[in-house]
């Protein structure tokens, strides 16, 4: 059947960049994502300029926004083994990574004309938050909402996350809400129109150590508790489950079979088109400078388009909201950490679950298209908006990963990138109002794991927001509880 | 070697896509979602056409891995066979393309059924039964200076440097330096090949391909995978000045039929027909730039029966080809493999060749990825329709220890890339202290 590809590692078409474009993906970043053009094998040399060319011959773009998607290492396929080989310095902290992409949206991708001068809502961060926020705020029937993003959707860690979705936490709260989350995620599809291709293939969390076995226990009987049907399982019954393992170190391991992988972009575009369907102004590639303020209220939204006045701002900026904060003084207790990410070349189905070693902070899972998606945090990884990749990443994942799966050595890594937890001291969310500043609202803190808490945690948000009923949701993890010392530490974070 | 069974004849140390190519055995693969035929396009390990499961490994770039003996080769994502897919059948049912973001969406049943399929479908090759061997641990090195690329601009700019006598390192990805010198369409007046052996001895290291440009505790390195004798090392360069001159990758053009097996970029045409003396019968030829009215004369003068010459930009240069026009909408013809290319002319009216081959030559989209990880700006020339390297006529970048020449700023003859990689070492010797 005749077709014209433009990326033939994926199948990629003249017809679906211009389908990309009708939807409203315009910019390089995002017709990438919503085509997965540059994603495959050759990771866009082949594909890229022409991809470019017709983003501008369509004039989807002005010349000066035609920019490249960011180039990752490696720049060609290269083996783990290989990339395990490196010397790695674990008496120093990371230092560095590239390419540096923080400040790197260019003003030329600016909508024109100015934001809207008012609105009733406005929600900084166009992350899964805040874009599932405000579509649950218009289903309560509060359509007079903007939300703000300084990229394109997917730009934050909502498009860099690994996809894993678990009901296996170690407090009642996010046990609850994980398990509504996946409920949603469910039914997202007939909701939003939209496939997620949610795949419960299970988690598998090990423990090296006694702490982190008796932790895995102790979560179990609680998710039993809550109907979680995880069970502690021997290393013959993981090996079973995943042919290969080998358990080297391990103590012990829980499995619920029931927690799964997603895709993550397509939420946000998702929730984004139902917002936009509902008359919500989704506003990309526009920062947020400052704030007005009188009388202990936020009054307008200083933005790079214009001011907009409003009744109440949401804060869900995931790592960045800390920035935002102190533009209007507030101060939160959030800290950005990078971590790093990387997935290979795509294999036909060979891993059921998600693998977790808590321990160490590694993870990974076979994604729907076939790549080993997994990440693993550095115990030394300094505080800071950075979204770099270190080589020292490539090379403790490799070696952690081989020592637990030693077939994978001769698997390619395609890409590495990074985004950055929103890490809070309680590894809790920031969620409700702000002392001092009544219509001002936390919605931030998720340390990794916003992304799967998001449905659930907007749903509850929404309701709270639109009828006044009280929640205890946004008085238990509400940023009053940092000085008044009330904390509940999650021991479930991988990494 | 053994492909699938078959036994296919080979000269040893070719690449194994050019034996195949040589045997009449153009289809290596099926594609990922539509399952459209898979044969080599850019020998340049820029695309993903010529992939293979080669003994027991799978994507394997088969346009960069020497044929040997008795290797085994084996078609992927096809069943039962590459010649004949049944699931081919997801390229005739969906003629307009398959949207996968709202295919079955929220249908009850459908939907978890198309899960399941996709999950099954999707992927390429099979994990490997084995566990690799381990590797060697990686080597660090420390340089004045790490040349990327051994084309006519990196060896301008490394006989500079060895002039000079500033210590360097030059990594180069091939068996063999000159880049396009060595493959691509001969130009009148071209640089000679400098050949490893007229440099500082170990300053050369070829079959060496860049990885990456990082940075660490350490300051800021070229990560590099080397074929060494006893198998792939690792090395760690660290560098004060990085001059990059890995010139681009050979582009898909989006036209229709353009993936079908006996579409070829020109760099890979020139490249079979200069070193492995493999080249259709019969060839159409489009694209735009002084390249594509060169590899006509050299196809022609090698033979090559030669039936369309379409530039797509225009205007036709004094010395192109007698049967070269200005045309657009070109487009492949063939069931599984091309028989026939055809165009619209400048005046109107369709026209129809027959070939079996395509050959897409175009300026080469520049390899800017390692420029971009060092900090320097690239840009859309969309007079090109590529993205380039900004630098300064000396090859300056915006990241003070990144210097760019070749291709990699916007393309130009081999002895201009020369001239400019000389230009850039001048320039970037004067600020070594």
């Amino acid at each position: 059947m005749s077709k014209a590809m433009v990326c033939s590692c994926e199948d990629v078409t003249v017809d679906d960049v211009k389908h990309a474009v009708s939807r409203g993906f315009c910019d390089v970043e995002s017709v990438k994502r919503y085509t997965g053009f540059g994603t495959g094998i050759c990771q866009g040399k082949s594909c890229l300029a022409a991809v470019a060319s017709l983003l501008e011959r369509e004039k989807a773009l002005k010349p000066a926004a035609v920019v490249p998607f960011t180039p990752r290492p490696p720049l060609y396929p290269t083996e783990l083994r290989l990339l395990a080989s490196a010397p790695v310095d674990m008496s120093v902290p990371p230092v560095g990574g590239v390419p540096q992409e923080v400040d790197a949206f260019p003003s030329s991708l600016r909508p024109e004309g100015p934001v809207p001068e008012k609105a009733k809502v406005v929600i900084i961060g166009g992350g899964i938050m805040g874009l599932a926020l405000a579509y649950n705020l218009a289903c309560e029937g509060e359509t007079d909402v903007v939300v703000l993003e300084r990229g394109y959707l997917c730009a934050g860690a909502s498009g860099r996350n690994g996809g894993g979705v678990r009901m296996q936490w170690g407090t009642p709260a996010l046990v609850e809400l994980a398990k509504r989350s996946i409920d949603l995620m469910k039914s997202f599809a007939r909701d939003l129109g939209i496939n997620v291709w949610l795949r419960q293939g299970g988690y598998i969390f090990l423990a090296k150590t006694k702490p982190v076995a008796d932790r895995l226990d102790r979560n179990a009987a609680l998710h039993n508790k809550f109907g979680v049907p995880t069970r502690i399982i021997s290393a013959d019954e993981a090996r079973e489950i995943v042919p290969g393992l080998t358990m080297k170190d391990c103590l012990t391991a829980s499995y619920n079979p029931e927690d799964g992988v997603i895709f993550p972009w397509p939420f946000l575009w998702g929730y984004a088109q139902g917002c936009k369907k509902k008359g919500v102004r989704v506003e990309t590639y526009t920062d947020v400078t400052g704030f007005e303020t009188s009388n202990g209220q936020v009054r307008k939204v200083k933005t790079t388009r214009g001011d907009i006045a409003c009744d109440t701002v949401v804060l869900a900026a995931g790592a960045w909201s800390p920035e935002i904060a102190r533009l209007v003084d507030v101060q939160l207790p959030n800290e950005p950490h990078r971590h790093e990410i990387l997935s290979t070349e795509p294999l036909k189905p060979f891993l059921g679950p998600l693998v977790s070693v808590l321990d160490t902070g590694l993870y990974f899972s076979q994604s729907m298209r076939g790549e080993i998606v997994g990440g693993m945090g550095d115990p030394l990884e300094p505080v800071g908006l950075n979204m770099g990749s270190t080589l020292r990443f490539v090379t403790r994942f490799a070696q952690a990963l081989m020592e637990q799966l030693p077939q994978v050595g001769h698997v390619k890594v395609l890409r590495q990138w990074a985004g950055c937890y929103d890490v809070t001291p309680d590894n809790n969310p920031v969620l409700g109002r702000t002392p001092g500043l009544d219509n001002l609202l936390q919605m931030s803190g998720f340390v990794g794991h916003g992304f799967m808490m998001a449905p659930a945690v907007a749903e509850r948000m929404a309701k709270w927001m639109a009828t006044g009923e009280s929640d205890e949701l946004f008085t238990r993890f509400s940023l009053r509880r940092f000085s008044e010392g009330t904390l509940e530490r999650e021991d479930m974070i991988i990494g | 070697m053994d492909l699938d069974g078959e036994s296919i004849p080979a000269i040893e140390g070719e690449p194994v896509a050019c034996s195949l190519v040589a045997a009449d055995e153009p289809v290596l693969a099926r594609s990922i979602k539509y399952h459209r035929p898979r044969s080599p396009y850019c020998f340049a390990a820029a695309c993903s056409h010529c992939l293979m499961r080669v003994d027991g490994m799978p994507n394997v770039y088969t346009c960069r891995t020497p044929a040997r003996d008795g290797m085994r080769l084996e078609r992927q994502n096809a069943y039962p066979s590459a010649k004949v897919d049944v699931f081919e059948t997801i390229d005739w049912f969906f003629p307009k393309g398959l949207d996968h973001h709202e295919m079955f969406a929220g249908v009850p049943v459908a939907e978890q059924v198309m899960a399941k399929v996709a999950r099954q479908l999707a992927g390429l090759g099979l994990l490997p039964k084995e566990e690799g061997p381990v590797t060697p641990p990686a080597r660090t090195l420390r340089t004045r200076v790490a040349v990327v690329g051994g084309g006519a601009a990196g060896l301008g700019a490394a006989r500079v440097l060895a002039d000079r006598g500033v210590p360097f390192l030059l990594f180069e990805r091939d068996d063999h330096l000159g880049g396009r010198l060595a493959h691509g369409v001969p130009e009148q007046d071209g640089p000679q090949i400098q050949e490893a052996a007229t440099f500082p001895k170990g300053s050369i290291l070829t079959r060496a391909t860049v990885l990456g440009l990082y940075d660490d505790e350490a300051g800021r390195y070229l990560a590099v995978g080397a074929l060494e004798p006893e198998g792939p090392r690792l090395l760690k360069v660290y560098s004060e000045r990085f001059l990059l001159a890995p010139g681009g990758h050979p582009p898909m053009v989006p036209f229709e039929n353009n993936d079908l097996p006996g579409v070829y970029a020109g760099r890979a045409a020139s490249l079979l027909l200069r070193r492995y003396d493999v080249a259709p019968e019969m060839a159409a030829l489009v694209g735009w730039g002084p390249e594509l009215h060169a590899l006509a004369k050299l196809m022609q003068e090698r033979g090559v029966r030669v039936t369309a010459v379409v530039d797509l930009k225009g205007p036709l240069p004094k010395d192109a080809h007698p049967l070269a026009v200005s045309g657009s909408e070109p487009k492949a013809h063939g069931l599984r493999r091309v028989s026939a290319f055809s165009y619209t002319q400048a005046g109107g009216g369709k026209k129809k060749v027959s070939c079996d081959a395509v050959l897409v030559s175009v300026p080469v989209s520049p390899s800017f990825e390692l420029a971009r990880q060092g900090g320097a700006k690239v840009t859309f020339d969309a007079g090109l329709g590529l993205f380039v390297v900004e630098a300064d006529a000396d090859g300056r970048t915006q990241a003070t220890d990144v210097f760019a020449a070749g291709d990699l700023t916007g393309g130009g003859t081999a002895r201009e890339a020369e001239a400019a990689g000389r230009r850039a070492a001048e320039a970037l010797v004067g600020g070594l202290s």
